[in-house]
């Protein structure tokens, strides 16, 4: 019935405002698809094609795998189990996502070259120098292993918050029907949490697809490094397209298989307060292993990279000048808590629209507002900078005054990239809230003749409030950590932790960077810790 | 969900104002892209705004973006000068239009003539050489020569080299295109993949590492790496660097292959004067000091001595190419790489 609402409410204007102001740099950057073929594109497709398919490809395949095995059995045992500190890894195993995989694989080689503390132990104690090739991390496998164990939080992260929810009635009637453990997590868990981890293995595959950091530091072609090279350094912005086009092909596969998987399953409760599990307590060597399990992914994850770190600063700490740490400081902040805002008002806005009207226009919403977080950093950058250059253009024209950037010597640009960027990720928690919300409630107040908007304030939004903060709090950190955006489209004289770190990691001074990338940690630390209470409250 | 009302949405909006009106500056300034990021960078520009009152704004970047975001602001860029990592770069800006010549005496005075674009688009600030280190335990000095040697199968799964996506192996490669040809340097190529120790991987100062590893005996990498091992914080890294020795190849034929960072003036410079200013600046006897020193390079300036650590590496030729050929052939040695596998 409320589709024969007219079309020009609030929210659907506002909604397609924001479409269409999302979807510009994208059309400008395909408009340059239909220049002409060059040389350096059909020397690409001769001699390096072959080598980014396969490169992504193994990347892709082999994270997913990994993120999905470490993630959904870790996300069980917490629920199901009750052991040696499993109330702390409920939260603590998502603190690996507090650590950038460009800054833990700076790390990890800095842990394990010649030089490293582990080398250096044994050479200088027991004179033991052994094959180089076993301490060797910069090939694809260790690129494997940096993404797995800094990205299946994303997994573990869903899937864990779906299982508190949704597993309690399930597994306690096959407990009574007499099944095992193993056949239940096989036949009850896998099934029913497939749309939760398929979820999060999409956007592991995702900032894999995008990572820059890593595999430009391991020599490791993927299209993300091949796009930014053949853009920048043989200045072809032509063939950087025809590659983008193809990540994005790879990555339409990807969501494909995503939908099709989802399947049109969805499970919702008429309650938001769906009883939780009930732990089993574990004793003897049962407990321990499962302790250990944790604990090894925490400490390669997070406590090991962070420890390295913290010495690097020690040792370091004399030779800084001039940091002007503080300023950075307010600077990362600043501009993930205004980018993150922005972002969750966006999505609420467009979430809402899809959800309420559905026809053919906003059907696709959904998929327009996401498509950013597939399209690589340097590609967003650029489309971004032609469309505000365009604005001030305009600008120029109506006021007269020429030679004045406003927009695009603004910090706007920077947040309107991120907004592109960045949308999915707060468009995903919104939809999951709405989702779990289910449209009874809304119905019937929109029944009591209450409009959408007020529906939505009154009725919607209180309900969503954790959904909203963990969506609020997930882009924050993804601000806070994201490097190719804020490298080229930030303003004169600003710097944030992410920046500078990876600054001075490029120029090879790893120790001078360790203090910056601590503080990063620090602060995403606060935010994933603060994104668990608020998961925990909204029980 | 209380605190979302129009009252918090305003203040948000006020926020961002607030906080996008950091980066508008006062008058007498000047703007200045970079892909420098040493911490005594930024004191020396307190110091010229001490000296000057003119205030200097900083984007820094990698030198390929800040210059696609030159190309793509045009006549209205807010950039006056342009500083890079490398002659190749600098070229390209001026190829493209982006970059205007300075006629300015105390640049010529401060700045050998070789050190500079020949038409004065761009200038040489810092200079840096890229060298074989070897090891002091296992090569005998005598053995090393030329460049060209590399290729030699004495060499063979010995070399150890970074990645050919890295700028500074393109420019070594596009200077050997310039003095032997396209011929020539393609079978260099593909005779030091032949000897390389192993599939290149990480940066210079990981190939110096693997030396004194074992994996293989000597490395091609800038000089300034090696100063920065010999001065690291880590302990380990300063014993592995003293296990090192710097050759410079090519001294008795065309000489060793040297690069500078360098700074332009861009063509629509809203803040000319101030701009030039700067460059006189940069190339002073006080700045260059600090400057060459923050990174371990040679000044450019020839009444500035080096420090004491490049004083005693010795002397040497370097190429007798202008540094603007690393830039034009720079796509040629780029598609070379590729075609001989130097991945």
């Amino acid at each position: 019935m409320f589709k024969k609402i007219g079309f020009t409410n609030k929210w659907s204007v506002i909604s397609f405002f924001i479409i269409v102001l999302i979807l510009m740099p994208s059309i400008f950057i395909l408009m340059g698809l239909f220049n002409p073929i060059s040389d350096t594109w059909l020397h690409i497709r001769k001699y390096l094609l072959k080598d980014y398919v396969f490169n992504s490809a193994i990347l892709v395949f082999f994270t997913g795998l990994f993120s999905i095995i470490i993630g959904v059995s870790l996300a069980w045992f917490v629920n199901a189990y009750d052991f040696k500190f499993s109330n702390f890894f409920k939260w603590g195993l998502i603190l690996p996502l507090a650590v950038p995989p460009y800054i833990g694989s700076y790390t990890y080689v800095g842990l394990l070259n010649y030089t490293g503390i582990i080398q250096t132990f044994l050479r200088n104690n027991f004179d033991l120098v052994l094959n180089q090739s076993y301490f060797d991390i910069m090939s694809l496998s260790g690129a494997v292993f940096i993404y797995t164990i800094f990205l299946y939080p994303y997994v573990f992260l869903i899937t864990h918050a779906f299982l508190q929810k949704q597993s309690a009635s399930l597994v306690e009637v096959s407990k009574t029907l007499g099944k095992s453990p193993v056949d239940i997590f096989f036949r009850i868990i896998l099934p029913i949490s497939r749309g939760a981890y398929v979820a999060g293995t999409t956007l592991v595959v995702l900032e894999v697809l995008n990572d820059y950091g890593v595999v430009k530091y391991f020599g490791i072609s993927t299209f993300s490094t091949s796009i930014f090279q053949t853009w920048f350094s043989l200045g072809d912005i032509n063939s950087a397209i025809r590659l983008s086009v193809y990540l994005m092909g790879f990555v339409f596969i990807v969501l494909l298989l995503e939908r099709l998987s989802r399947g049109g399953k969805q499970y919702s409760y008429s309650t938001t307060k769906v009883k939780p599990l009930k732990a089993k307590k574990l004793s003897g060597w049962k407990n321990w292993l499962m302790f250990s399990y944790a604990f090894i992914v925490l400490s390669l994850g997070f406590i090991i990279p962070v420890l390295q770190l913290i010495y690097w600063s020690i040792i370091s700490y004399g030779k800084i000048v001039n940091m002007n740490i503080i300023k950075t400081v307010l600077n990362s902040i600043g501009v993930s808590l205004i980018g993150a805002f922005i972002i969750l008002v966006s999505a609420v806005v467009i979430a809402n629209t899809v959800r309420i009207k559905e026809n053919i226009l906003t059907k696709n919403y959904a998929r327009i507002a996401v498509l950013g977080y597939s399209i690589p950093g340097a590609v967003i950058a650029v489309g971004v900078m032609i469309f505000f250059l365009k604005m001030d253009n305009g600008i120029q024209f109506l006021t007269g005054q020429n030679n004045i950037l406003l927009l695009s010597s603004s910090i706007f640009m920077l947040i309107f990239a991120y907004l592109i960027r960045f949308l999915a990720v707060g468009f995903n928690s919104v939809e999951s809230g709405f989702n779990k919300i289910g449209t009874d409630f809304h119905e019937a107040s929109r029944t009591l003749g209450n409009g959408i908007t007020k529906t939505f304030f009154k009725v919607d939004l209180p309900m969503m409030k954790p959904a909203l903060m963990s969506g609020f709090l997930l882009v924050s950190i993804e601000i806070l950590k994201e490097l190719p955006l804020t490298l080229i489209l930030r303003p004169f004289n600003f710097n944030t932790l992410a920046t500078r770190a990876f600054e001075y990691a490029n120029d090879e001074m790893i120790h001078e960077s360790a203090i910056l990338s601590l503080i990063l940690i620090s602060i995403s630390v606060i935010l994933v810790y603060s994104l668990t209470n608020i998961k925990r409250k909204g029980r | 969900m209380k605190y979302l009302n129009k009252r918090n949405i305003l203040l948000i909006v006020v926020l961002v104002f607030a906080f996008s009106s950091i980066v508008i500056g006062a008058e007498g300034e000047v703007n200045l892209y970079t892909n420098r990021h040493y911490d005594t960078d930024k004191l020396l520009l307190d110091k010229f705004e001490e000296q000057t009152g003119i205030q200097v704004n900083v984007l820094k970047g990698g030198s390929d973006e800040l210059i696609e975001k030159i190309i793509r602001e045009g006549e209205s860029t807010s950039a006056d000068l342009l500083i890079t990592a490398d002659a190749g770069r600098l070229h390209r800006a001026k190829t493209k239009g982006l970059l205007q010549p300075v006629e300015n005496e105390t640049l010529f005075n401060n700045i050998p003539k070789n050190l500079r674009d020949t038409e004065n688009y761009w200038f040489g600030l810092t200079v840096r050489g890229r060298v074989i280190v070897y090891s002091k335990d296992r090569v005998d000095p005598s053995e090393l020569s030329t460049y060209g040697d590399l290729t030699d199968e004495k060499w063979e799964d010995r070399i150890l080299v970074r990645s050919s996506s890295n700028i500074y192996n393109q420019s070594l490669l596009a200077s050997l295109i310039a003095i032997h040809g396209e011929e020539w340097a393609t079978e260099w190529a593909a005779g030091v993949v032949d000897n390389m120790a192993r599939k290149p991987q990480g940066n210079d100062r990981a190939q110096a590492t693997a030396i004194a590893s074992g994996e293989g005996d000597i490395a091609i990498m800038n000089t300034y790496y090696l100063g920065k091992m010999l001065n690291s914080s880590n302990p380990e890294e300063v014993k592995v660097a003293k296990q090192l020795e710097i050759f410079f190849p090519s001294q008795e034929t065309t000489g060793t292959h040297i690069n500078v960072s360098g700074i332009g003036l861009t063509k629509y410079a809203k803040n000319k004067e101030n701009a030039i200013k700067l460059m006189e600046y940069f190339s002073s006897v006080e700045a260059q000091e600090m400057f060459a020193k923050a990174n371990y390079e040679y000044p450019v300036n020839p009444n500035v001595e080096p420090s004491e650590l490049l004083s005693s590496w010795g002397e040497f030729e370097s190429q007798d190419i202008n540094l603007s050929k690393l830039g034009e052939n720079n796509t040629k040695a780029y598609m070379i790489f590729n075609r001989v596998g130097w991945k």
